[in-house]
């Protein structure tokens, strides 16, 4: 890596303009991916341990497996988002005859994972502090008899005012830095497909309004 | 002819003599002074005092208080009739031997023929080498009977729920009255017990009698006293009414402060029991009625005794489904070990979730209006920064 984070976070036009004299490499975007994963299965382990609570009475060891299972579809998760977010951009750039590899692409938008891996690291500190104030109900091992209480539980917990507070936080954070990547993605699809700044502002930008805006209808509906 | 005169007058004399010899071979002045010394040491009545018509013994006791060897000999011993009292047996009409120290018992059957008062029949006892002797018995007859009287009962009876009466037994009479026994009956009552032996009950004495009622239908109790004057049976009677109804002094509890939380489908509703009664409301308890199904660790709630005016808290747990309100039931025992049993319905579907919507599941304007400033900020950033790249 022969550029700086620092102009990747704050320049991510200059820092773009100079790796496009490089050779095509997934491997510090895959890094930053994976960092991101990490403390996105961190965070995840802590909000499965919640549900491993909700469903651990029902049968035993349930737990557990949810801990793990969530923390590690967290991991895998980030990277398959990252295909994704690049995958729909890269079909958006279509749409303005955009031209260059979709390996470019991943290339970029991987880079442009960095601020959200801060943002969720941010998450995982403040849930450290939400997460025992969250009151998980007991289900007992009638429970798994009556679905409808099984959902009543899920949504009591969903409801505990800790974990509404911190959902709400997570939200905006989790926004925050989506957008401080998007504005590094729409550098990034400039120069990987070779844009317009109002091409590539579009083909980022409609993806990532959309994925917001459904962020906030969720917390809406919630 | 005046010898037929002296020979008159001589036989006159001699005639006289010899009686006045018979006579002295009988009764010497030591027999006379050994009858005085000859006395009733006692003399009693059985009963000590007689309802009228009662039948008794007298029993007299005379001892001869003479020493060394001075006996006497009686020849008949009698009970004179009073007025009222009256002898019933033969006098003892046998000579018999009162040595020196001894004593002789005489029994008469009398009977009590005669109003209320005090009456003196004399005993007589003849001696045969000197006079009789007279004594005055003392006998009273008096119409007054055992009292029979309720200390305590309900005001009002429940069908099939047990009270408990407290009775008294009295005996305002001068003597012991015995074998006192109550019996308790009526129509579609089980009295426990019924029959109760109180037995021997001294003159001015009282005993609290106490049994309880089981009471099938409205009716009257029937107390019966039996008790015994001497050997005369003699009763009193007593009807108690029974009536149904609620009882104004029994324990009232009452639940407030009802609070209820809902934990994913186990409800938790907690609260106070106030006694409003004046008695005491023991072993109170409570718990859930269907549609309720009741859920540990508070399937039902032992608040245990409470005292007039006196409160408890309480929490039950349950699970309900597709219920707006389920039934608390709340139980308590009086004294007599009856169950009482009422119920309040308690509303859970408003009062829990409404709660947590109000908490919870409101739209949260804070954040929503925070995404959209912050996007807003976002795309009119990128306007400008397209707009002045442009240019």
């Amino acid at each position: 890596m022969k550029h700086s984070i620092i102009d990747l976070l704050v320049r991510p036009g200059a820092f773009f303009q100079n790796a496009m004299n490089d050779k095509e490499s997934l491997k510090f975007p895959a890094l930053i991916v994976l960092v991101g994963g990490i403390a996105g299965a961190l965070y995840g382990y802590l909000i499965g341990g919640l549900t491993g609570q909700l469903l651990g009475g029902i049968v035993p060891g349930m737990g557990t497996i949810i801990v793990l299972s969530t923390a590690i579809g967290a991991l895998i998760g980030t990277f398959i988002f990252w295909a994704i977010w690049a995958g729909v951009m890269y079909a958006f750039s279509l749409i303005f005859k955009g031209e260059g590899t979709f390996r470019r692409t991943l290339e970029f938008i991987g880079y442009g994972y960095l601020p959200q891996v801060f943002g969720t690291l941010i998450t995982f500190i403040i849930a450290l502090d939400y997460i025992p104030r969250i009151h998980v109900p007991q289900l007992s091992a009638a429970a798994s008899q009556n679905p409808d209480l099984i959902t009543e539980a899920v949504k009591a917990l969903m409801h505990d005012p800790a974990m509404m507070e911190l959902s709400q936080i997570s939200m905006i954070i989790s926004m925050v830095f989506l957008l401080w990547s998007a504005n590094i993605w729409i550098f990034g699809m400039q120069h990987a497909r070779k844009l317009s700044p109002r091409d590539a502002a579009l083909s980022v930008g409609i993806p990532v309004v959309l994925y917001i805006l459904y962020m906030v209808y969720s917390m809406a509906v919630m | 002819m005046k010898t037929v005169r002296l020979i008159s007058l001589i036989c006159l004399v001699l005639l006289a003599g010899a009686m006045v010899g018979v006579v002295a071979g009988y009764s010497t002045p030591e027999s006379i002074v050994a009858a005085g010394k000859v006395y009733v040491s006692s003399a009693t009545y059985d009963p000590a005092v007689f309802f009228p018509g009662d039948k008794g013994t007298l029993t007299v006791e005379v001892t001869n208080g003479n020493a060394n060897d001075t006996g006497i000999s009686v020849n008949h011993a009698s009970l004179s009739s009073d007025t009222a009292i009256k002898s019933t047996s033969r006098p003892y009409d046998s000579s018999s031997n009162l040595g020196p120290g001894q004593k002789k018992t005489y029994s008469f059957q009398v009977i009590a023929d005669g109003p209320d008062g005090t009456y003196y029949p004399t005993f007589s006892l003849d001696f045969r080498d000197a006079d009789s002797l007279y004594y005055r018995t003392l006998a009273k007859i008096e119409n007054t009977p055992i009292v029979l009287t309720i200390v305590d009962k309900p005001d009002t009876y429940t069908q099939g729920k047990k009270k408990t009466i407290y009775a008294q037994v009295a005996n305002p009479r001068e003597n012991t009255v015995r074998n006192i026994i109550l019996e308790v009956s009526g129509t579609g009552i089980t009295a426990t017990p019924s029959k109760i032996f109180v037995g021997e009950l001294a003159a001015g004495a009282k005993v609290p009698v106490n049994f309880s009622v089981t009471a099938d239908q409205p009716t009257n109790l029937h107390l019966l006293l039996n008790y015994d004057n001497g050997d005369n049976p003699h009763t009193v009677t007593m009807d108690v009414p029974i009536t149904f109804g609620v009882d104004k002094k029994q324990a009232n509890p009452v639940i407030s402060n009802v609070k209820v939380k809902n934990d994913v489908g186990t409800y938790h509703i907690t609260g106070d029991v106030n006694n409003a009664g004046l008695e005491t409301a023991n072993t109170v308890m409570v718990t859930s009625l269907a549609p309720a199904v009741p859920q540990d660790p508070y399937k039902t709630y032992v608040v245990g005794a409470l005292k007039p005016d006196d409160f408890g808290a309480f929490e039950v747990t349950f699970s309900a489904t597709k219920a707006d309100s389920v039934p608390l039931q709340l139980s308590y025992r009086d004294a007599d070990g009856n169950v009482y049993t009422s119920q309040q319905d308690v509303k859970i579907s408003a009062s829990v979730t409404g709660a947590a919507a109000t908490n919870n599941t409101g739209l949260p304007l804070i954040p929503i209006i925070a995404a959209v400033v912050i996007l807003a900020v976002f795309i009119g950033g990128w306007i400008v920064y397209l707009k002045k790249s442009k240019k």
